[in-house]
């Protein structure tokens, strides 16, 4: 959460969605005025300054907490609700080239096929292990136990 | 049934079991075309066929056809009637393959189902029965299905190739699913296991234990793995020993992993140690993935969920296994729910990976075919 994205990840990030970027930034900045008047009205007395430099965070954290959301959740959603039709849709072979008019040479899209009559398990192997003898490794996982620190509500 | 609903179409055989399990919970019919169409065997395997024919003794009224060559399957989904069902089990795939699609039905029988299985209980594709039961079935008592006839026993031990198992389920039938709220996990109090040989020296489970409990000992004291040797007739056709484990947290979440030997004739012999060692690691990943359900079970989590009352779920999963990123797609094209799905990045917490939070409003399905008494 406190974690700042690194300065590499937050470039191509504002690359990707300098789109929205834009637009949000102007969202943001009529928000702002509008909070600032409304600020002002009510103190003019105080350091607005410092509650200047205050909200100039603020509008930097929304923007880069927007993208971060749009990184991650619709992503996932995506991927998951995104692709349902092509694969009802999908024929295979037609748009093979003919040889001599009678035989159509097929070329399955491999990884397709290979994901259509896979094998049907319910178990999701461990891709990339950890090497548990790290102490890094160990402490990674160290609070799931009760011998690990608790919340302070608890 | 008066109306038709529309038919589903379908490529290839994989999810071919969640594709049906769906399909007869919905009423909609389905169509798989293409199954194994390029392969120099084309068609259904054995151990499909015989899914397909334990289907059709839990349901009433199914129509189910499948063309020479075994590349089309239609199926028509009858009424689960449920009722005492005995099975042979193709030794091809374990008994897991066939009762994780069972847990998906039974709470929804007619009558409250009672099935003998046999074949292989453990093997090294499957969840294992000793799996299953450690936490599909506590998963299904947070749902509310729950009572005296719900067990699994294993009465007979079978590992591949030989087989030879036998497992007794029951399950109570209920009318509607609880919502559930599982967002928090808790903290693990303990790891259980079981440790099993069959044919072999009961020696060789006994090696599996120090090593791993030497990993787990620097997380955890609370560690207890039982032995299980059986003898005789009920210990099947084959050789073979495992181990799987089990870690409970102070919330009743269940995490588990297991391991077991290679089939005799295949592949090098496995060192009891290096078993132990490496089946303590599969715990240690899957602890780190985390989540309130087990990776295997993400999927009768989320079907039961979707089969609620009409109220708010909530779970929160580990990464989404590839199974399950399908079941959710199935479940869309099925019951026309969709999931919001909410990423929890791990932060600073000591508490694995990024985490999932699954919600969901229930369909408000409801059992009708349950006989009032």
């Amino acid at each position: 959460r406190k974690k700042l994205p690194k300065p590499s990840q937050v470039g191509s990030r504002q690359k990707q969605g300098s789109e929205n970027l834009i637009n949000e930034n102007s969202d943001i900045e009529d928000l702002l005025k509008e909070e600032e008047d409304y600020k002002d009205e009510n103190n003019c007395t105080t350091e607005t300054s410092g509650a200047l430099k205050w909200k100039e965070d603020l509008s930097r954290k929304a923007a880069e907490a927007f993208l971060r959301q749009q990184q991650t959740t619709p992503n996932l959603r995506k991927l998951i609700y995104g692709t349902v039709t092509e694969d009802n849709e999908e024929e295979d072979g037609e748009s093979g080239e003919e040889l001599g008019g009678l035989f159509r040479v097929n070329q399955p899209d491999r990884e397709c096929k290979h994901k259509a009559d896979s094998l049907d398990c319910s178990r999701f192997p461990v891709e990339a292990p950890h090497d548990w003898d790290l102490e890094e490794v160990m402490n990674s996982i160290r609070d799931c136990f009760v011998t690990g620190k608790w919340e302070d509500d608890k | 049934m008066a109306t038709q609903a529309q038919c589903l179409s379908y490529a290839g055989c994989n999810f071919l079991r969640q594709r049906l399990v769906l399909s007869t919970l919905s009423g909609r019919p389905v169509k798989i075309r293409k199954i194994r169409a390029r392969d120099d065997n084309p068609g259904l395997r054995d151990f499909e066929a015989s899914f397909i024919r334990l289907l059709d003794k839990i349901t009433n009224g199914s129509r189910i056809e499948i063309n020479q060559t075994g590349t089309t399957l239609y199926y028509q989904p009858g009424l689960l009637s449920g009722g005492f069902v005995e099975h042979d089990c193709s030794v091809l795939r374990s008994i897991g393959y066939y009762l994780e699609s069972l847990l998906c039905l039974a709470p929804f029988m007619k009558h409250p189902l009672k099935v003998v299985l046999r074949g292989v209980t453990n093997d090294q594709v499957d969840p294992s029965v000793d799996v299953l039961k450690a936490t599909a079935l506590p998963l299904l008592k947070q749902f509310g299905i729950d009572g005296e006839s719900f067990e699994l026993k294993i009465i007979r031990r079978g590992m591949p190739p030989g087989g030879g198992g036998e497992v007794m389920f029951s399950c109570p039938v209920r009318k509607v699913l609880k919502p559930v709220q599982l967002t928090d996990p808790g903290k693990i109090k303990r790891i259980r296991g079981c440790r099993y040989s069959v044919r072999v020296s009961p020696q060789m489970a006994n090696r599996i234990v120090d090593s791993a409990r030497s990993l787990l000992n620097k997380f955890i004291p609370d560690i207890y793995i039982y032995t299980d040797h059986m003898k005789g007739v009920n210990s099947g056709k084959s050789p073979g020993f495992g181990l799987s484990l089990v870690a409970e947290t102070t919330n009743g979440t269940f995490l588990s992993a297991e391991l077991a030997s290679n089939p005799q004739g295949q592949g090098t012999a496995v060192l009891p140690e290096d078993l132990g060692r490496n089946c303590a690691r599969l715990l240690l990943e899957e602890i780190y993935r985390g989540g309130c359900v087990d990776s295997t079970n993400q999927s009768l989590a989320l079907l039961l969920m979707t089969l609620g009352q009409q109220d708010v779920s909530k779970v929160l999963l580990g990464p989404l296994s590839p199974y399950t990123i399908e079941f959710l797609r199935h479940l869309k094209s099925f019951f026309q729910i969709m999931f919001k799905i909410e990423t929890k990045p791990c932060g600073e917490e000591l508490k694995g990976g990024d985490k999932v939070l699954m919600t969901c409003v229930g369909t408000g399905f409801s059992n009708l075919s349950k006989t009032l008494k």
